[in-house]
């Protein structure tokens, strides 16, 4: 029987007389509550643990400046502006928003990319700011994703503003129209 | 004729190799994992691709949820400790609570979670047992309406009762699903009181192929 030293339950047969047998103990041990216990502290372990560590990501906020000639100016060719709305909704427009809005477009997180390195390489680095300004109906896993974003795109400079009243207006003709 | 001999085959596994494995995978659990801290509120984070580990030590984090509560908690190293301690001698004299030392002990064991009651309700909360807390549902710390963000009077507490020392990690961990206007008016409580580095608890998630911050990072 293969490596096994055992032989308890083999040895009828050949019996010798006079001869005693030593009785074998088998050298199989009964490993199933070993097992079972094994799989018990498993399942603990598993259930009480975190496996994926959490990661610190850095936000910097500016300091609140009332003073006019301490903020600073962004240049229209550079400026691109972020407008998150409900239901991951990403409104944006370059430069300054047209009094007829026709360069105000919609686009959603996937396209956002694309959009985004595009006008850096379009922008010289200097003058490139994106300014981010959620609306009140956007969420928090939204503003981190645009962060991020600009993290993976590696936009220097940006900024998290308030939404205007006439964006907003915006917003919501838009999203009523849909 | 000859008998057929049916062989009896034994029922018996060897099942050290089942066992080899089996405690294999229990070693690496024990080795690789942490236990979970005890958490009264529950919240998912969204993803980032920053690599930064979070700190453990010194830590001030706000939670917020997508119901809009906010709670705070802190690490519970002996710097934290202390700086808790101080913060809880200034809010008694602003706010005009008196807490035992009993209390200012259950203050630290359940901020470790998250406390997250207004003034009002901090003293009937720290009268409760441990086993009281755990099922206690609480409100939040009121953050939603801008002219009562209680929020800034604990960071203010914090840094009157510390000599202005900031805490070395600001952390923000928020609720995927949480609304904006509640974080912004953390921010705002936080800006008021001249903090303004902080570090947002995420997930972590791959960087896409082919952007810049790829390429930044394979280079050598």
């Amino acid at each position: 029987m293969g490596a096994d030293i055992d032989s308890g339950s083999q040895d009828h047969g050949k019996k010798s007389p006079g001869v005693k047998k030593q009785k074998k103990a088998s050298a199989k041990v009964d490993m199933t509550p070993m097992v079972d216990l094994g799989f018990l502290l498993i399942t603990f372990f598993i259930f009480t643990t975190t496996m994926s560590t959490p990661k610190a990501f850095k936000l910097n906020v500016p300091v609140d400046t009332e003073k006019e000639e301490e903020q600073t100016e962004a240049k229209a060719s550079g400026a691109f502006t972020i407008l998150l709305s409900k239901e991951n909704h990403v409104y944006y427009y370059e430069g300054q928003l047209l009094p007829d809005a026709s360069n105000f477009k919609s686009t959603n997180f996937k396209d956002l990319r694309g959009i985004l390195l595009d006008k850096k390489t379009r922008t010289p680095e200097k003058d490139l700011v994106v300014i981010i300004k959620p609306n009140e109906s956007s969420n928090y896993k939204n503003v981190v994703d645009v962060l991020d974003e600009m993290t993976i795109t590696e936009i220097k400079r940006y900024a998290m503003i308030d939404i205007s009243p006439q964006e907003n207006e915006l917003i919501k003709v838009t999203e009523g129209s849909k | 004729m000859p008998k057929l001999k049916i062989q009896k085959k034994s029922t018996w596994v060897d099942m050290t190799a089942f066992v080899d494995v089996s405690f294999l995978i229990l070693s690496f659990f024990m080795l690789a994992t942490k236990f979970k801290p005890p958490e009264t509120v529950s919240v998912e984070n969204p993803k980032s691709v920053s690599s930064e580990n979070v700190a453990e030590k010194d830590v001030f984090k706000v939670t917020f949820d997508k119901q809009g509560r906010c709670f705070i908690s802190f690490s519970t190293d002996e710097e934290a400790k202390g700086r808790v301690l101080n913060m809880l001698k200034v809010v008694e004299s602003q706010k005009g609570i008196s807490l035992s030392t009993q209390e200012k002990a259950r203050f630290i064991s359940y901020s470790v979670g998250g406390i997250g009651v207004p003034f009002s309700q901090l003293k009937s909360l720290l009268s409760l047992s441990e086993d009281q807390f755990k099922t206690f549902q609480q409100p939040g710390i009121p953050i939603k309406d801008t002219a009562d963000i209680q929020l800034y009077d604990w960071i203010n507490a914090l840094l009157v009762g510390n000599d202005n020392r900031k805490p070395a990690n600001v952390m923000l961990n928020g609720d995927n699903a949480a609304h904006y206007p509640e974080f912004k008016n953390i921010l705002t409580a936080f800006k008021r009181n001249k903090v303004y580095s902080f570090k947002l608890i995420t997930a972590q998630e791959q960087v896409p192929v082919g952007t810049p911050l790829d390429q930044t990072r394979k280079k050598p």
